[in-house]
């Protein structure tokens, strides 16, 4: 799986914008840091996700600076863990938002016990054999979830943008939008099961 | 142990997105701990978060500065050893609670301090929880729990024992998963005490809920 420079570039440049949610594109750039420590790729990888997990990070009210120092700290421990990254399971987006909101969680909601629930939690599936229908990040998945994300409903949309970008609980939602309780959890509930879908979905 | 009663989509999501109240978090990660479906649904709702943040639209480049500071750390950086290995969980010890309430509980059932509330119903209040309200419940076999309805949310796992409510029947490992819009009426089943731990985000709430749960038992 190895990729020159010069496919890199190739691929950049002939897939255009595709390239940059292209799963496999980015899988690439990961193997490469992992097996060889190759910095360019990881360079790569810090120009593209460094800005938006900032972004993310400010969106969840975390301040400019602390936000650098935790974008910072999840880059570097995606450099230091690469051997950890498995393509077959965890898109590289998934696995940065992964670091990223557990970054938030154990510094800014101040929740010590987060970390080890959930590293129990991530620490168990991988201890699990890949089921075909839970392998969700194939490479042709993103643009079918994409695709879905785009298809959802407005009000769909919005509370996954809420719950993804602000980590407003359900009781917050609710009372943000003065909506009853029970239904925002319904609309989440038949929004994740449209996106689900699309993902698990048969080429 | 494989549960029929699940989380909530909208549960699974929230704590993907790191947006469940510790509280409840903490039971939807015992859930997970067992349930290998809805670890599978947790994954899918984690690819959704990846996407979103690759999607985001982001200033050009990262600063110089930041590039260059980060990269004078990749010189230095030791790579982590591999993932240090957890503690396997002790499906197979019936005296072992699932390892994300060993914080807040401890890790055994035996070693559990109750505090009776009313006649049959035992009580333990997670202390260290600012975020929602974290308990673990006992209630004795074949007991009725007064009609109740839910302000909020409210996630509660089977850990021993059952109950029967208009949902189902609840065994170890199922969870029910509800909100404001339900009112039931759960019955433990005879035999064996029933062992839950429940989760609520409402805590102004907490004393009523607790007293409404708890009060007519006292009158039986």
């Amino acid at each position: 799986m190895k990729v020159t420079p010069l496919e890199a570039k190739r691929r950049v440049s002939t897939t255009a914008n595709q390239s940059v949610f292209d799963a496999r594109y980015w899988s690439n750039q990961m193997i490469a840091v992992a097996q060889r420590r190759d910095i360019n790729g990881f360079m790569h990888i810090y120009d593209y996700f460094a800005p938006r997990l900032q972004r993310y990070l400010v969106g969840l009210g975390v301040n400019e600076a602390l936000g650098q120092e935790l974008v910072q700290e999840a880059m570097l421990r995606l450099w230091r863990r690469a051997d950890l990254f498995d393509p077959t399971r965890a898109s590289l987006s998934t696995w940065l938002f992964r670091i990223a909101r557990n970054l938030y969680l154990d510094h800014v909601r101040s929740e010590p016990t987060w970390l080890p629930i959930q590293e129990g939690v991530a620490w168990m599936d991988e201890q699990e054999v890949c089921m075909s229908e839970s392998m969700t990040e194939s490479y042709t998945d993103q643009a079918k979830l994409k695709q879905a994300i785009s298809e959802l409903s407005p009000v769909q949309a919005r509370l996954v943008r809420m719950s993804y970008f602000e980590a407003k609980s359900h009781s917050e939602i609710a009372q943000a939008l003065g909506m009853p309780l029970g239904s925002v959890k319904s609309h989440l509930r038949r929004a994740f099961c449209k996106l689900q879908s699309s993902m698990r979905a048969m080429p | 142990m494989t549960p029929r009663h699940h989380l909530d989509e909208a549960t699974i999501v929230g704590y993907a997105a790191g947006a469940l109240p510790t509280a409840l978090a903490v039971v939807a990660a015992a859930h997970l701990s067992i349930c290998r479906k809805c670890r599978e649904s947790l994954r899918d709702a984690e690819a959704i978060g990846g996407l979103l943040l690759a999607q985001q639209q982001a200033p050009a480049v990262p600063s110089t500065t930041a590039r260059e500071a980060i990269l004078a750390q990749l010189s230095t950086a030791q790579q982590d050893p591999s993932r240090k290995d957890y503690e396997p969980v002790r499906a197979n010890d019936p005296d072992a609670l699932p390892a994300p309430l060993h914080r807040y509980f401890g890790p055994t059932f035996s070693a559990l301090r109750w505090r009776m509330v009313a006649p049959g119903v035992h009580r333990i209040r997670a202390t260290q929880i600012t975020n929602g309200n974290l308990m673990l419940l006992r209630i004795g076999p074949g007991k009725s729990v007064p009609m109740h309805s839910h302000q909020g949310n409210e996630l509660t796992m089977v850990l021993r024992g059952s109950y029967v409510d208009a949902l189902g029947h609840f065994s170890p490992g199922d969870v029910a998963d509800l909100d404001c819009d339900i009112t039931h009426q759960p019955i433990t089943s005879p035999g064996l005490a029933c062992i839950c731990v429940a989760a609520t985000d409402a805590p102004l709430r907490f004393d009523s809920w607790a007293a409404r749960m708890v009060q007519p038992l006292i009158k039986l």
